[in-house]
């Protein structure tokens, strides 16, 4: 007996050692990324996890809740709303905000939060997880709330496919049978990781909201179809999924006349959407005690953001619902949407040349056309740059511009699109048969020529955008704010700005 | 002058933006004045492949190919027959392995196909991914440069592309190979070939809408289309300055390794 616990004190010291190891490497390596200006989010992970591959299942269970968001579109702003709306009630959160989504970026965010006792500083843990990383995190953090944005074709040169993708997730939440699944219950990719799960429950929007009815089942066949849906099969049956009416991509109110698969009841839904400069709805739900919603029941609160594009609806509603499921007091919640700062290259505003400047990120085909649509829907003279980078970050693939739908370009009000960036010459032949004039067509040699070329066509367009690929963003955002300046939403709308 | 197309299961084989080879065809012949017609074919459908003067087939994820397979049961003898009647078809990636004469799976179960070429595909462990620069066999390269005449630089000799597949292809004696690989790894990563060539068919893993920075390529395509029905037409030359600079720039890069572009 004796020498069983001797051997417990050992394994515990051991463990300890390690943790102490890891910790100082990762405060070495961060100190080194600062001296060097690199941005140090993941890195030092990286480095703690050599010495100690449990940290994160080491340091997690110090947390009184993790939480984890996942999905294709919309991780990092639904996560950073939730982490807003929680710190606006108090609550201290430990979070990668700075869209570090694998192992090593969770293990950082952590270690980073973590006193020399290992004890965390914040009670929440928020984790966004990339898609293909799922496995990993969920098994050393355990998360208890897991939100699932939606699934899209994304980085196919590093995850295949999206069946792939989806049963990664799937495997991985069959691991965790006490956490609540929180789901876009519009995509029938994420509503399936909740099928047969004890405490799913799923958000959605509902048809009032409908920019794109399109009744009846699957329209859009052949070469001239605009938007790529996926999931056109039911996942459980192989038949066509039918579909009520369409928000964009694969979202909407689907059902599968084979089996009887269908979009589940709402828990959390949105209605009476209003996007245009500011997202405003009306959120129904039920306290968490009941699972679903009856058609007309529950509370309904009334919700506004600073967030431009339908999109958002959704990024907005997985944050609502984890917070409401947290127990977030609705008052709270909708104050601390009011002042939320969109994340960086998120829809991030400037003033450039004298004009307002958008600055976008765009990586797959989905993002690209809800990005598209929210820019089209002002009737505004324009010019654009849209930057190509093909890096492991981006994926190495550039057949993605192929999915989007660029042809919405060609009849709108455009100076001038300036094609950047490692692919730059790729964007234009695609723009070029998607029916764009080549004439308004230019190609920059690099991203300072490209925001000069921007500012010659400035005089004669109200509003500038950059659209750029992820390894693009952050260049350009320090360009944008060394030769322009930054808009602080809040401040631009009378609201309260954060100090 | 009209150009039937016929584009094959574009609602299951369209992984990887393989609708931009039809849209790419479709344009390059109407720019040409030439009247397209195109016809979405796709599972169950009844269809006369013989009646059409270019079918294209893309890639798709497991699931779909699965479904394609089994609808090709049906429809392949009548494909195999349209190829021996010289219409033009282009495969790429899981298409152009449906083709084949069989896939064998890593469990060793066998996947029968179509058998319009003489090849047969094996899954492999690590996939093969990455740009792709080959030499185009010597019979396509000067039938390129007949259609675009003397004068100016002249066509390109090369394809550029992007592949990502696990399969390995290994192509019999009665098919000769799309081009030699100069950079990457084709078919099957050991010989140096890439993608296939018989009749008017063709196949290639280079996915996506690789005929944009191969106008080239899309033209010889489209000229033998048309050849079929209206015998030799010449084709109007069109603007492919930024095509032919998207070749050249990924060209460049590859021949020169990897240089970072600020």
């Amino acid at each position: 007996m004796k020498i069983q616990a001797v051997k417990r004190t050992i394994g515990k010291f051991a463990l300890w050692l390690r943790f102490y190891l890891a910790f100082l490497a990762a405060r070495l390596v961060a100190f080194g990324c600062r001296i060097t200006g690199r941005p140090g989010t993941s890195l030092p992970g990286v480095a703690a996890l050599k010495i100690f591959p449990g940290l994160v299942r080491f340091l997690a269970p110090g947390y009184e809740r993790v939480l984890a968001v996942t999905g294709t579109n919309g991780k990092t702003t639904t996560a950073n709303l939730l982490a807003h709306v929680l710190r606006k009630a108090g609550v201290r959160v430990a979070h990668n905000a700075e869209g570090a989504n694998m192992l090593p970026g969770a293990a950082a965010a952590l270690l980073r939060d973590c006193d020399w006792l290992g004890r965390p500083r914040s009670r929440v843990a928020l984790l966004e997880v990339d898609e293909g990383s799922v496995g990993k995190v969920f098994a050393a953090a355990r998360p208890e709330i897991v939100i699932v944005t939606n699934y899209f074709r994304d980085q196919l040169d590093r995850y295949w496919e999206l069946e792939r993708t989806t049963a990664l997730l799937r495997s991985a939440v069959t691991e965790l049978p006490g956490a609540t699944l929180i789901l876009n219950g519009d995509d029938p990719l994420a509503a399936a990781v909740g099928r047969g799960h004890p405490r799913a429950r799923c958000f959605g929007v509902l048809r009032d909201a409908a920019p794109e009815p399109g009744a009846g089942s699957w329209e859009g066949r052949g070469a001239d179809s605009g938007e790529t849906r996926e999931a056109r099969f039911c996942l459980f049956c192989g038949a066509a999924l039918q579909y009520r009416y369409y928000h964009y991509g694969q979202l909407g109110d689907y059902f599968c006349p084979g089996c009887g698969f269908r979009r589940p009841d709402l828990s959390f839904a949105a209605a009476g959407v209003s996007a245009g400069d500011v997202l405003a709805f009306t959120l129904h739900y039920q306290p968490p005690a009941s699972p679903s919603l009856p058609p007309q029941g529950g509370t309904s609160i009334l919700l506004k953001a600073p967030l431009r594009g339908f999109y958002n609806v959704y990024n907005v509603l997985g944050a609502a619902a984890a917070a409401l499921t947290l127990g977030v007091p609705a008052a709270d919640l909708k104050a601390a949407l009011l002042d939320y700062t969109p994340a960086p290259g998120r829809m991030e505003e400037f003033f450039f040349a004298g004009r307002p400047c958008t600055l976008a990120l765009i990586k797959n085909p989905a993002g690209v056309n809800e990005v598209l649509k929210t820019i089209l829907a002002r009737e505004t003279e324009k010019a654009l740059v849209i930057a190509i980078n093909d890096l492991a970050a981006d994926g190495r693939d550039v057949s993605w511009l192929w999915d989007a739908d660029f042809a919405r370009l060609a009849g709108a009000r455009l100076k001038k699109i300036i094609c950047a960036g490692r692919r730059a010459a790729d964007l234009a032949v695609c723009l070029k048969y998607a029916g764009i004039d080549p004439g308004r067509l230019a190609l920059a040699p690099d991203r300072a020529a490209s925001l000069r070329m921007l500012a010659q066509e400035a005089p004669e367009a109200e509003e500038l955008y950059v659209l750029a690929t992820y390894t693009n963003l952050f260049p350009y955002a320090g360009l944008l704010r060394r030769r322009g300046r930054r808009v602080e939403k809040g401040a631009a709308q009378g609201l309260p700005s954060l100090p | 002058m009209r150009l039937r197309v016929c584009h094959l299961y574009p609602d299951l084989l369209n992984l990887y933006g393989d609708r931009g080879n039809v849209l790419i065809i479709c344009r390059r012949a109407a720019w040409r004045g030439i009247r397209v017609e195109l016809d979405a074919v796709s599972l169950n459908d009844r269809v006369r492949f013989a009646g059409y003067d270019l079918i294209f087939l893309g890639g798709g994820a497991d699931l779909e190919q699965g479904l394609v397979s089994r609808d090709l049961e049906k429809k392949g003898p009548f494909l195999v027959e349209a190829a021996e009647a010289g219409v033009v078809i282009l495969s790429i990636c899981g298409g152009y392995q449906l083709l084949g004469r069989y896939y064998r799976a890593r469990d060793g179960a066998v996947l029968p196909g179509v058998g319009l070429f003489d090849l047969y595909t094996e899954a492999g462990g690590k996939r093969l991914k990455g740009n792709v620069l080959l030499r185009l066999a010597p019979e396509l390269q000067t039938e390129i440069r007949q259609i675009y005449g003397r004068g100016g630089a002249g066509p390109p000799s090369t394809l550029v592309g992007f592949e990502n597949h696990s399969g390995r292809t290994f192509l019999g004696g009665s098919v000769r190979p799309l081009g030699r690989v100069l950079r990457g790894c084709g078919n099957n990563g050991e010989d140096c070939s890439e993608g296939v060539w018989y009749k008017n068919a063709f196949g290639t893993y280079l996915h996506g809408p690789f005929l944009a920075k191969n106008p080239h390529f899309a033209d010889l395509l489209l000229r033998r289309a048309l050849a079929r029905r209206c015998g030799e037409v010449p084709l109007a030359p069109l603007d492919d300055t930024l095509e032919l600079h998207a070749h050249d720039v990924m060209k460049k890069r590859l021949q020169k390794g990897f240089i970072r572009v600020r």
